[in-house]
């Protein structure tokens, strides 16, 4: 059933100020807020708001494989389910999972397996669940992104974490980090990232129309991009224990303050 | 028939409680680029150029010798032959019991290594091999306390009730907690367990695959001890502990009026 | 890493059952305790209206849509609300991969029927054309952590969800054969009168308690939940294969409106009304 108020697209997408709609200049980046340990019953778990996006990316795992003839006798399997929340986009959205999203489950996981060890896990699987509630462009990337920080979080073996981010060219001008509306109306998207054991590209992926020079700027700026993500994804990884650490250190230097006095 | 912790072998000089704070590292953390005086240990790896060793998982970073270790803060039991672990009888037919061990597989337990062999006296007073044939010793539901004889790649690791300590357990309630916390829970020679121990008057048995067996004279101890052994095992990683743990007791013990 | 299995252990169920007959439960709670309630609304910037519901460890998140549609042909003036309820494999080892099943789809019924009775959503409010045009709203529920009593968390959730709403006000351009929009907003302060509140209990042999926690709803025999507005008992559903005597039904009837009463005035949910105009 069409909604009667479109989702209408602006006709400048930087205001007169050279901002763009949001406020941001080009390189900058949304607020991104990460959390883990989010959802007890997990083995491993993770919460993510990038700017509008809100993620919950939940991992399981070893575990046995359903079904059964899935199961790799010489490793394990890696499986990720990205699914979008009815009421997660403005024209509210079919429950059961489209072609998009399983397209998107499928790039994700391709874009994980490479920093994982799977040989060492033969006939079992892991399976990374990823629910976006509220998206706001480049959910692909933040998908990938959180559910990074899940499987860490979910103590699985890494050779590293990955990160993510949509680099892309709106109204002629290059800016790292699209939003919805960005994403919509622009000319160019690029999602990319990087796994960084070796600092290569896991996913890659592109719409729209650039030249060589182009694409060398994009890349380039992406990498700029995703060091300053992986950085937040680091220090969301530690800082509730840096924390705990440090509550606990200084109650015991005042202990034996007392004690000296 | 309650059975006291008896001391087990293991790694507890991971969280051994130094006065410096360890190093919390994460998945492809740098550890050290001299790769001339160091050697990968667990939890790390060498990485490609064989210039850096890397850390494998979020947990603390050790030295011991030359090998640079991480231990994890986070992650999932994979059994080892010797670990005594808490199973649960999910299923069972005539030959085999089919028990979850908190780990990927399922362990199996099979009737031989229920009883102790030859140990009867047969009927005329001579001694007679007496084996267990089928699987009514256990039902589902039942709580094990378990060996592992073996587990590798190709088959589901076996189990033992046979031995000290083993067997089914009654009464008490089970908890799981993340299986790294483990010898936290335990502490340097038992440190940690015997407080626990003394200051709730409560049993314990700590198994390695996480799962915690306990028993009090009230739920009103088992609910401190509860309380306590989570508060441990989210607190792992810093140091002074085991002190601090002992105060947490006491003061709650005055709080809720218990003895 | 959460150790929820399928089968229950004798020790857990034993634990359970004769720590409850002296009155007593793991987390210290009395027998007609609730666990603690978090809420926050309006979270979800997609969504005309939204919740993040805890009930102890279970988390519902819920969101609001709306469509403009034809009305059903016997309510020709009114509007329609329906509710969903989808049980994330997120949130548990136990909920599986797939279309709706038979405890989501019964999540989903217990909260809607608990609202429809209670004369809840005022549906002749969403009324813009007889006959022509008149909103559609669904409410959708998440499961994102499951830790017992997912009704109760449910309810108030899909409850908050309305409260918080904010839907384009639309007129009918009878020129056009149309909706316009007034720029304005439809708000809980028309969309929602009463207030119900589902109240769910467990019971294992004959003890009965309130909001089960996960290692309770696990073991118990049966639940039964009781959905209340300030005066009335607006719906009842019984589950499981537990049975109820006459007595305790009548029992409980009574202990849900006076539980019922005092949930509505501790969450005070109208603060979750929508401030735009």
């Amino acid at each position: 059933m069409p909604l009667i108020i479109k989702d209408e697209y602006p006709k400048k997408l930087f205001r007169e100020d050279g901002k763009r709609l949001d406020g941001r200049s080009e390189k900058e980046l949304r607020p991104i807020k990460m959390e883990v340990g989010v959802i007890q019953n997990a083995d491993g778990s993770a919460y993510l708001e990038w700017g509008n996006n809100k993620i919950y990316a939940a991992v399981y795992g070893p575990r046995e494989v359903h079904p059964h003839h899935l199961a790799k006798p010489d490793r394990g399997v890696l499986r990720v389910f990205y699914r979008m929340a009815t009421f997660s986009v403005f024209d509210r959205k079919r429950p059961a999972p489209g072609r998009r999203e399983k397209e998107i489950s499928m790039i994700v996981a391709d874009c994980i397996e490479p920093v994982l060890f799977l040989e060492l896990y033969p006939g079992t699987s892991f399976e990374v669940f990823i629910e976006v509630l509220d998206a706001d462009g480049g959910t692909r990337c933040a998908s990938t992104t959180v559910a990074a920080l899940a499987l860490a979080d979910a103590g699985i073996p890494m050779k590293s974490l990955v990160s993510a981010v949509a680099v892309g060219k709106i109204d002629g001008k290059k800016v790292v980090d699209l939003s919805g509306i960005e994403d919509k109306a622009g000319d160019a998207d690029l999602p990319i990232a990087i796994t960084w054991y070796n600092e290569e590209v896991s996913l890659l992926q592109f719409d729209g129309d650039m030249d060589l020079s182009e694409m060398n700027d994009f890349l380039s700026d992406a990498k700029e991009a995703l060091e300053s993500i992986h950085k937040t994804q680091l220090n969301v990884l530690k800082s509730k224990y840096l924390k705990l650490q440090e509550e606990t250190k200084t109650n015991k230097e005042k202990e034996s303050k007392k004690g000296d006095e | 028939m309650e059975e006291n912790e008896e001391p087990v072998d293991n790694d507890f000089e991971d969280f051994e409680e130094d006065d410096a704070s360890r190093d919390v590292v994460v998945p492809g953390e740098v550890l050290t680029e001299d790769v001339k005086n160091f050697l990968p240990g667990r939890g790390t790896i060498l990485n490609k150029e064989k210039n850096k060793i890397i850390s494998l998982n979020i947990g603390l970073k050790q030295i011991k010798k030359n090998y640079i270790n991480v231990i994890p803060l986070r992650g999932f039991y994979t059994p080892r032959p010797g670990d005594k672990v808490i199973a649960l009888v999910v299923d069972k037919n005539p030959v085999k019991y089919k028990c979850d061990i908190n780990s990927k597989d399922f362990g199996q337990l099979k009737p031989k290594n229920t009883i102790k062999r030859g140990r009867t006296r047969g009927f005329r007073g001579g001694d007679v091999d007496r084996e267990e044939t089928g699987t009514e010793r256990f039902d589902i539901g039942d709580i094990l306390i378990v060996k592992v004889l073996s587990a590798d790649r190709l088959n589901k690791p076996e189990l033992t009730t046979v031995g000290k300590y083993l067997g089914k357990k009654s009464g008490g309630i089970v908890i799981t907690i993340d299986p790294p916390k483990i010898p936290r829970v335990i502490g340097r020679n038992g440190s940690m367990i015997k407080m626990l121990k003394s200051l709730t008057g409560c049993n314990i048995f700590v198994t390695q695959n996480g799962r915690i067996w306990l028993k009090g004279e009230d739920i009103a101890h088992e609910r401190l001890l509860i309380e306590s052994i989570h508060k441990i095992a989210s607190e792992a990683h810093t140091v002074g502990l085991t002190d601090r743990m002992q105060e947490f007791i006491i003061n709650e013990k005055k709080k809720r009026g218990i003895e | 890493m959460m150790d929820i299995k399928r089968i229950i252990s004798k020790i857990e169920r034993d634990y359970i059952i004769s720590n409850l007959k002296k009155e007593e439960r793991i987390d210290g709670r009395g027998l007609w305790e609730y666990r603690e309630f978090q809420i926050k609304s309006d979270i979800i910037a997609s969504a005309e209206g939204s919740a993040d519901v805890s009930l102890g460890d279970t988390k519902i998140i819920t969101g609001l849509k709306y469509e403009v549609g034809e009305p059903f042909p016997d309510l020709p003036d009114e509007g329609v609300c329906t509710v969903m309820a989808e049980l994330l494999p997120l949130a548990s080892p136990l909920f599986e991969r797939g279309p709706p099943d038979e405890q989501s789809i019964e999540l989903a019924r217990v909260v809607d029927r608990g609202i429809r009775h209670a004369d809840c959503v005022q549906t002749k409010n969403l009324c813009i054309k007889e006959r022509e045009a008149v909103y559609i709203l669904f409410v959708d529920m998440y499961v994102i952590n499951y830790s017992g009593n997912l009704i109760d968390a449910g309810g108030v959730s899909a409850l908050t969800t309305l409260i918080s709403a904010h839907i384009p006000e639309g007129v009918w351009n009878s020129d056009k054969g149309e909706t316009d929009w007034t720029g304005k907003y439809i708000t809980g302060e028309t969309l929602v009168k009463e207030l119900p509140f589902v109240v769910t209990y467990g019971k294992i042999d004959d003890i009965i308690f309130l909001d089960p926690s996960l290692p309770e709803e696990l073991v118990c025999d049966g639940k039964i939940s009781i959905s209340v507005t300030e005066e009335k008992i607006t719906s009842i559903q019984k589950s499981g294969a537990a049975t109820f005597s006459i007595d305790e039904i009548k029992t409980l009837g009574k202990k849900s409106l006076e539980i019922g009463k005092k949930l509505r005035k501790d969450l005070n949910l109208l603060q979750y009304l929508s401030k735009i105009d």
